[in-house]
């Protein structure tokens, strides 16, 4: 091995701070991976079987506790603030002050919530849109808010906190706020909703961050063509997180962001189909049903060549079912009855989905990595899991799975 | 074997690195060999990473049949290609001589199965009849060539072909 002297120590009020290079964590983050997995190998042997080893089993208790230890140190070198982001977008947001000639407050609080480093580099131009976009068209002028109750200053208000295994950032700002009948219109006309439907206002103003929606009359340098908002949508969903938004008219929107903490560890539960492992983040699955025989209703109605589909009943909704042998491999004959399944329900932006498997295993912390190479085509995925048993699973996405995912 | 030619491929490879020290023998006309059914192919080391023992498999959804799932070598996820199934020969149950060719081809892993393999030569470009195509791109054959060494004909595979989902065509024309 050769020593590189690239860490240097750099000097800082909160002690003496190291720089090391983001591959050199990678690395050791790999090797902690592999470490866990091989101690679990280890411990769980099979041929330790029937043994009585009082000793061992006591050394192998601590070992293990020590791994979890270390793995926790890792994951936490790769942490950093949100705040660095955060100042990026002051700098910005001074810019934009300039170009629309409203004067802002911006107000940020909760930087120092940890985040992963490599969720936190990607988090700046998705949040740079949402900040843009509240300063653009949120905010009044100082003459129109003269006219209201309102400050002459505008205030856009950037929070951070984490709840969970999660982080949410928050742009809230005290501008016009939505306005139903414009948005509604548009998404109308753009199909998102029929002529008469009446969506629910969570639901429409998530339209406003789909590719090519904009309400602004007047196209402005500032918020771009529409185009910002697809940077949000395709980041986010890199990133494996959530976007809500909420808004009143005349006193303001929030957009909230809601991101793991860390992309390398992932909270999840085993799932078992046949001979296949999946794993699905916790925070995906709504619940998990089995079925009884009365709860399956079969639905023979089909387009074309289409197979009738069955639907779950749950409390008096029917969910549709979604077999992932099925979406997986279309000539699939043989398939297990449902009854002897059980369900798991999903619910995602296209609506309830239910999708049986064989059996439901652990809740666990996996380790995640990116599906290259000739995996990179499996779809509905986020990637593979590494199981402390040494298996791999593949790492449902629901929403792809449920918006079809056609190859 | 499996150690002792992973071995020799490192040092190989660092022979290159160096400058060349092994000589004539650049790494470019280095090419590991491995028999599948009666046939005896090759491949440049260069894309070679290692070669282990057959290992645990994991299936994986929406793959082509000849991935025959995944393992997981030492914390790194690698599909498995059966050489067999690829080039449409008879599936083989697999025995205490199959072993795995882990490559690494445009920063992702493979692993091909091979029925065994045979050992590193060096076979010069001299010796070697080359593929070539009319067709254009699409008729890229997974033959990259044929190398002669005495008796034996070996076949080189154009790995990035091999390891694509490109159908294996045969090669339409060789010459040197």
């Amino acid at each position: 091995m050769s020593a590189n002297p690239e860490a240097t120590t750099e000097k800082s009020s909160g002690g003496a701070l190291l720089r090391v290079s983001s591959d050199k964590i990678g690395r050791l983050m790999d090797l902690v991976g592999e470490l866990s997995l091989s101690v679990s190998e280890t411990v769980n042997s099979p041929d330790l079987e029937g043994l009585d080893l009082v000793g061992f089993d006591a050394a192998a208790h601590r070992l293990s506790m020590i791994v979890r230890e270390v793995q926790d140190a890792a994951t936490e070198l790769r942490l950093v603030p949100v705040g660095e982001v955060f100042r990026r977008l002051k700098r910005m947001v001074r810019e934009l002050e300039r170009e629309t000639k409203k004067n802002i407050d911006l107000i940020i609080e909760g930087d120092d919530t940890a985040i992963d480093k490599l969720v936190a580099d990607k988090l700046y131009d998705p949040l740079l849109h949402v900040v843009r976009n509240s300063a653009d068209h949120g905010l009044e002028t100082p003459e129109e808010r003269a006219q209201t109750s309102k400050k002459k200053a505008g205030t856009i208000k950037l929070t951070a906190a984490q709840v969970g295994s999660e982080v949410r950032i928050q742009v809230i700002d005290d501008g016009r706020g939505l306005n139903r009948e414009k948005i509604l219109k548009i998404a109308r006309k753009r199909g998102f909703f029929g002529e008469t439907e009446e969506p629910e206002p969570e639901r429409l103003w998530k339209c406003i961050f789909e590719p090519g929606f904009s309400t602004a009359e007047k196209v402005s340098t500032l918020s771009g063509r529409g185009v910002g908002m697809d940077v949000l949508n395709t980041t986010m969903s890199e990133l494996r997180g959530r976007i809500a938004v909420d808004s009143e008219e005349g006193s303001g929107t929030t957009v909230s962001l809601h991101i793991p903490v860390s992309l390398a560890f992932l909270d999840s539960i085993l799932l078992r189909l046949g001979k296949h492992l999946f794993t699905v983040p916790v925070e995906d699955i709504s619940e998990i049903v089995k079925p009884g025989p009365s709860d399956i209703v079969g639905v023979s109605a089909r387009r074309g060549k289409e197979k009738g589909s069955d639907m779950l009943r749950l409390r008096g909704a029917h969910i549709p079912i979604l077999r992932l042998e099925k979406f997986y491999n279309s000539k699939v004959t043989d398939m297990t009855p449902l009854s002897e399944m059980v369900c798991i329900v999903f619910n995602t932006s296209r609506g309830t989905i239910a999708v049986p498997v064989d059996e439901v295993m652990d809740r666990q912390q996996v380790v995640m990595k990116p599906l290259v190479g000739s995996l990179a085509k499996v779809r509905a995925s986020w990637g593979c899991a590494l199981l402390p048993s040494g298996e791999v699973a593949i790492v449902l996405d629901c929403e792809r799975l449920a918006s079809g995912d056609e190859k | 074997m499996d150690q002792q030619t992973t071995q020799q491929i490192a040092d190989a490879k660092r022979a290159a690195e160096e400058g060349g020290v092994a000589g004539a023998d650049s790494i470019d006309s280095m090419y590991l060999t491995f028999a599948v059914g009666s046939e005896d192919y090759g491949l440049t080391i260069g894309m070679v990473t290692e070669i282990v023992g057959m290992q645990r498999i994991m299936v994986v959804p929406d793959v082509p049949d000849y991935i025959k799932g995944v393992i997981n070598l030492r914390g790194k996820v690698i599909p498995l290609m059966d050489v067999r199934l690829r080039f449409n020969m008879a599936e083989r149950p697999y025995d205490d001589r199959t072993v795995v060719i882990v490559l690494e081809v445009n920063d992702a892993p493979m692993g091909l199965i091979v029925d065994r393999v045979r050992e590193v030569i060096d076979i010069p470009d001299a010796n070697i009849d080359s593929a070539h195509n009319f067709g254009g791109a699409d008729s890229r054959s997974v033959v990259s060539g044929l190398g002669r060494i005495e008796e034996r004909v070996v076949i080189l595979l154009d790995v990035p072909v091999l390891v694509s989902d490109m159908d294996v065509i045969a090669p339409q024309a060789l010459r040197n």
